[in-house]
């Protein structure tokens, strides 16, 4: 290896690289981080190597580091003369000979391929790869890319780290030259100073100041110091960094230690990032051969030794003065400060420490000049910072953005929101020092600032997105779980407040927290942030001082429901499948009981838990599908039609009088207690179920003629056969509950009567007013709203409907009016205004309807109704809608354009939400909620604001569907029978079972079973169920796929 | 003080450790270095009771300090590890997509049970009693973009759920019989 020492040998070593670059015969470079390794990229660039060797190529085959979107990897860049370098993404070892093929034949594999860069700009200098390939987006038009700013990424995943030459050959060690020729240290620290440059490790200091103070100081020995110990969970900037261009690194410190006039520079690295460590080893050996380090660089005469230390796993060695200890060979505990380490550092002489990223923004300054630096970013804090986005996100990786960038620019618009079906509801940022940001406030620009005032910290970069399966107070639970075990120990209020507070999140999440330790949470947070010695401790309440700001809600509801919705916390339910059911059902039970092969049992299971078992295995929306562990292997275990299967199997099978002989042996004595239920739909005929089996006397009231609500007025035959509910009502009444059909409250009997005539009143009325929107035309014939439409069919009315309808509405009501308006005979067209993944109807739904036949319009916002000649509707004319900016629900919101659609037809149905009747709240005199227009309920007991009258269901909730209004039914049963009886009597109900809990000593390789679909063209021409059940043998083999999350340790 | 030569040791450990020693004279700060060479170079990946004791005197310091610093950093053992080494990465990444379901199940099925673990779910350690495997905890591999992480005999495994750990270790259990 030459040394370099003057200006040719310089541009010798840059011509030499450049060729490397941009080799004559084409390059080929694979990403090998540790990202890439650890999918694979190691046997793809051995495939590669062979394959050009074997094949006797010319290709230049080079190793990167990783170029930013980690989930995409392995990714291959590949370049041929003349074209741009294009970047391919999840290249597979069998993808080799195809890609060398091509490659050979002069063919860029398209198929394969992520982006293209026609010119890259290393900041330091430039490399124009090409043009053509129009196909291809670049690089900064894919969504990942757009809007990032690579200046510390600048070389990452292009150049090799390995290789020096390649790090010169874009315009590396040119600003280090500089710095040197020009000899005026004061000069850079003045530029360093106008570029406001913030340190990178969190806490925002400015760089110019402290290597101003370093400068100033006079001593023999000098220190400069890389923080490399990047232990915030959750982040791995730095490694990625470090990995893929550690010359930049390397030159940062070189030139920090002529301006400062630091003799020595030490890398502190993590011991966990063994491959960062071992190309910066490599990377200070190339340079010191080079002349680039060590003794007289570039002759010049300056000379800087650089070493390099591995840290022994200890997060609080990331503080500057526990990092000093642990460098001078003792245990890390931090020490007061003053005195600075600028002042008495390592081995008491003056030191300087700088994150990693601080220090690979020092070489663009120098080139660029502080303007260029300050026109990127926020005025207070200018230039880009990197993240390391993870957590529930679809594309994860690193990402560098101007500093100012709202939240949900990354969330959303980089990372691509969370997975299908899952809606993202924070984003933790700062690692332990840090907190969690609701969704609500993702327009918050990240800087220093701005994160502060959420209680947040920007930290090192970590930004973890988190979804409904995160329990909030579990993650403020598992940071202070983090800090307490790395507390150093030294002062008192981090070690034992910690532990302390530790204990108490403990108790929260055991469901054993007391009113007592909410106050006592936020008091210790205070007390422990003010009196802390160091960093560590001042800022490790962060988190949950964040979370009871912005999450109070969760922590309430561990504390007096007892309840972790997202189903973390484990001694709070039974399986994450349980918690995730409106009723609560204990699933693993019933399959564990069909498993046995004992039916009735299961049965006897399933219809305590859930009155309507057949009815809800039919249309239930299943949120236990989601929270399924099976999930992770392959698909979650198909409950509902599990319970369907089991439910239909009693009533068909001629043992469902036994069976109901059986469930009444369960009922408890009489009480003499009577109670009104207003409403005999689902939440009030659940709740109907519970108080009877607990021995009151139930009177329901309802507007129809028959029971059943939506169940019966709104849900099709061909989704709920009214047989089925016929059956299950049978329990219902044979329990004694008696029906007044026809009865209207507030005009047949009033509320006060109720109240004198009964002990208890349970208010649940469905939402059966259609929402208003003005829409010219709305008034026309031949214009449906859909609830009204699927009642009159229901009631066997006739209604009038044309042959060409159209829906408005993307919901399970418009779903079900186009899939019977289209058994009607009628062709029919759905039109929604957002994307068809954002539909709140049941997949499986909108799918069925569209191989029966139901078109789709999608991205269109009704304009105005056309009449025609006799008054009748002709035509719908929409707005096409663009996707706008990302709304709290995380979808976009549509945004009309001018453009005008027009679709013939005759009859519009609108399915565009329902609401509660208002007029009749009003008058009831019971407290409403301000905004929302509901009826404000205690959440945790469902009581109104008149005594003994509580209320469920849609009244409380807003629309919603069948399994949500029956679990309103079950609580306020629960709730009001404590209430009557001054007692809790609620758990005695259920019948004790004896089964298995033994776990799956393997996981069944067994697929999820499906329902069986009638043919579309079949099944659309009539009325009749349009699914088919679950089989015996499908069914059994459903319950062996569970995983049994019931049976934890110490219970089996 | 300890008197280097009262310390029982074989010989050959002895001069790999006064190797060490003479390598970094004069450098204080290189007390972790030389331990993590010990450790990396003892078959077992831990250091012995007697090794720190000899070392703390040939390097003219109490055994309280040398003690003082294997007990404060995660990376020393002060006992045997396993044969086999399965880690799981208890970052936040990894924690929100269900690492501890990983460390409960691979500890099932490797029978490992209170009393044979040190410290709490979050930073654990465990050798099962017939020495063949470590199982213990990380604060964060880095690698959260492929979260959950565990790490088997040093090969990282992305995006990993249960059933392929429990593979992963059972592969390595029958391979040894």
């Amino acid at each position: 290896m030459k040394r370099i020492t003057d200006l040719s040998s310089f541009n010798a070593a840059h011509e030499a690289g450049l060729k490397k670059l941009l080799p004559a015969a084409g390059r080929i470079a694979v990403g090998m981080g540790t990202c890439g390794v650890g999918n694979g990229a190691e046997g793809l660039y051995h495939a590669l190597s062979d394959g050009i060797q074997g094949r006797g190529l010319g290709f230049h085959l080079a190793q990167v580091g990783c170029y930013g979107p980690c989930s995409e990897e392995p990714l291959v860049n590949v370049w041929l003369p003349g074209k741009p370098l294009v970047i391919l993404h999840k290249v597979q070892a069998q993808d080799v000979a195809a890609l060398l093929d091509d490659l050979s034949a002069g063919r860029i594999p398209e198929e394969l391929a992520l982006c293209k860069v026609e010119e890259w700009d290393h900041i330091t200098g430039r490399v124009k790869y090409g043009s053509g390939l129009p196909d291809l987006p670049k690089w900064d038009e894919i969504p990942f890319f757009a809007g990032q700013s690579k200046i510390v990424l600048r070389n990452c995943g292009l150049i090799n780290p390995g290789d020096i030459e390649e790090y010169l050959a874009v315009g590396g060690y040119q600003a280090l030259y500089k710095v040197l020729i020009d000899a005026n240290p004061e000069m850079v620290i003045e530029q360093i100073k106008a570029a406001k440059l913030r340190g990178r490790g969190g806490a925002g200091y400015q760089t110019g100041l402290k290597w101003d103070m370093l400068r100033k100081a006079v001593a023999d020995q000098k220190y400069l110091i890389c923080n490399a110990d990047e232990g915030d969970p959750g982040a791995y900037m730095n490694r990625n960094e470090i990995e893929g261009d550690p010359h930049g690194l390397i030159e940062g410190m070189v030139i920090g230690g002529y301006v400062t006039g630091a003799t020595e520079g030490i890398l502190y690295v993590r011991a966990e990032y063994p491959l960062a460590v071992h190309r910066l080893n490599l990377a200070i050996q190339e340079a010191e051969e080079r002349g680039l380090l060590g003794e007289n660089i570039l002759g010049r005469g300056f000379s800087f030794k650089l070493s390099l230390v591995e840290g022994a796993g200890a997060f609080v060695c990331g503080e500057e003065t526990a990092l000093i200890q642990s460098l001078e060979g003792r245990a890390g505990r931090p020490t007061p400060r003053p005195p600075y380490p600028a002042e008495s550092g390592l081995w008491g002489t003056p030191t300087n420490i700088n994150n990693v990223e601080t220090w690979y923004n020092v070489a663009p300054i120098v080139v660029k000049g502080p303007a260029w630096f300050t026109e990127t970013g926020s005025p207070k804090s200018p230039g880009t910072k990197v993240f390391s986005l993870v957590g529930k996100v679809q594309r994860t990786g690193l990402v560098e953005m101007p500093l100012g960038t709202p939240l949900k620019t990354f969330v959303y618009d980089i990372g691509g929101g969370a997975p299908p079906m899952k809606t993202v509801k924070s984003v933790q940022t700062g690692g332990p020092s840090g907190g969690c940001i609701p969704k609500e406030m993702f327009d918050t620009p990240v800087d220093y600032e701005t994160l502060a005032q959420l209680g947040s910290i920007m930290g090192s970069g970590g930004m973890v997105v988190m979804d409904e399966d995160n329990c909030m107070v579990d993650v403020a639970r598992y940071f202070i779980e983090f800090t307490h075990s790395e507390s150093c120990g030294k002062c008192v209020p981090c070690r034992v407040g910690l532990d302390q507070m530790l204990a108490i999140l403990n108790r929260f999440t055991a469901g054993k927290a007391t009113e007592a330790d909410l106050g006592m949470l936020d008091e210790l947070s205070r007390m422990i942030r003010d009196m802390s010695l160091c960093g560590l401790g001042q800022t490790a309440p962060n988190p949950v001082l964040t979370t009871l700001r912005h999450f109070r809600q969760e922590f309430e509801d561990h504390l007096r429901a007892h309840r972790c919705r997202a189903g973390v916390c484990e001694n709070l339910a039974l399986s994450p499948c349980e918690n995730s059911c409106p009723l609560h059902m204990n699933i693993p039970r019933f399959l564990e009981l069909l498993k046995a092969d004992r039916l009735e049992d299961a049965f006897l299971s399933v219809v305590m838990d859930n009155p309507l078992p057949a009815s809800t295995g039919r249309v239930c929306q299943h949120p236990c599908d989601n929270r399924c562990r099976r999930a992770g292997i392959d698909e979650a275990v198909n409950m509902r039609d599990v319970h369907c299967y089991i439910a239909d199997s009693i009533y068909k099978g001629g043992r469902y009088d036994e069976m109901i002989e059986r469930v009444l042996q369960h009922r408890f004595p009489p009480t003499g207690r009577k109670v009104a239920i207003v409403g005999a739909g689902p939440t009030g005929l659940t709740c109907a179920f519970y108080l009877a089996m607990m021995g009151h006397s139930v009177t329901v009231y309802e507007n129809n003629a028959d029971a059943g609500g939506m169940l019966r007025y709104a849900l099709p035959e061909y989704r709920l056969p009214k047989s089925v509910l016929d059956d299950e009502l049978k329990l219902i009444y044979r329990l004694g509950v008696e029906f007044v059909f026809n009865s209207v409250v507030g005009e047949t009997i009033t509320l006060n009567d109720l109240s004198t005539m009964y002990d208890g009143v349970f208010l649940s009325i469905g939402t059966w007013k259609e929402t208003w929107v003005y829409l010219p035309g709305t008034e026309l014939k031949g214009v449906l709203h859909a609830l009204p439409f699927l009642e009159a069919l229901s009631k066997e009315e006739q209604v009038p409907l044309g042959r060409k309808v159209v829906v408005i509405g993307g919901g399970n009501a418009a779903i079900d009016s186009a899939r019977t308006a289209l058994r009607m005979g009628a062709e029919v067209t759905v039109i929604y205004r957002r994307e068809r993944k954002d539909m709140p109807a049941i997949p499986e739904e909108t799918e069925a309807a569209e191989d029966e036949g139901v078109k789709y319009v999608f991205l269109a916002a009704p304009h105005r109704i056309v009449s025609g000649e006799e008054g009748g509707v002709v035509a719908i004319e929409c707005a096409k809608t663009t996707l706008g900016e990302f709304d709290s629900s995380g979808r976009r919101k549509p945004v009309p354009t001018g453009e005008i659609q027009r679709f013939e037809c005759d009859t519009v149905i609108l399915a565009v939400g329902e609401t509660v009747d208002l007029d009749f709240l009003k008058a009831s005199g019971l407290k409403l909620k301000e905004k929302e227009k509901m009826l404000d309920v205690s959440p945790f007991t469902l009581e109104t604001s008149r005594s003994n009258f509580y209320a469920g269901g849609d009244l409380i909730s807003g629309a919603s569907n069948v399994s949500n209004a029956m679990g309103y039914g079950k609580k306020a049963a629960r709730n009001m029978d404590q209430k009557l009886m001054g007692a809790f009597r609620w758990p005695k109900l259920w019948p004790e079972f004896e089964y298995s809990m033994v776990p799956p000593a393997h996981v069944s390789e067994c697929r999820r079973h499906h329902i069986h679909e009638l043919p579309a063209d079949e099944r659309a021409k009539g009325f009749m169920e349009a699914v088919t059940g679950l089989t015996a043998v499908e069914a059994m083999e459903e319950t062996g796929r569970c995983l049994r999350c019931d049976i934890r340790e110490g219970n089996h | 003080m300890m008197v280097a030569d009262s310390v029982e040791l074989k010989r050959e450990d002895r001069e790999f450790i006064d190797s060490l020693v003479s390598k970094h004279r004069g450098r204080p700060g290189m007390l972790l270095t030389i331990l993590e060479s010990i450790q990396e170079n003892h078959p077992q990946r831990y250091l012995p009771d007697d090794f720190l004791e000899y070392l703390a005197a040939r390097m003219g310091m109490p055994t309280a300090q040398v003690y003082s610093v294997v007990t404060f950093y995660s990376l020393f053992n002060l006992k045997p590890q396993g044969k086999h080494t399965v880690c799981i990465c208890r970052g936040t990444a990894c924690h929100t997509r269900g690492s501890l379901r990983l460390l409960e199940g691979v500890r099932l099925q490797l029978g490992l049970r209170e009393g044979e673990e040190e410290g709490s779910a979050d930073k654990m350690t465990g050798t099962t009693a017939d020495g063949k495997f470590t199982v213990r905890t990380v604060a964060c591999f880095g690698q959260c973009a492929l979260a959950p992480v565990a790490e088997v005999d040093h090969r990282i495994l992305g995006h990993v759920n249960e059933r392929a750990l429990e593979r992963e270790v059972e592969y390595l259990r029958k391979a040894r019989r």
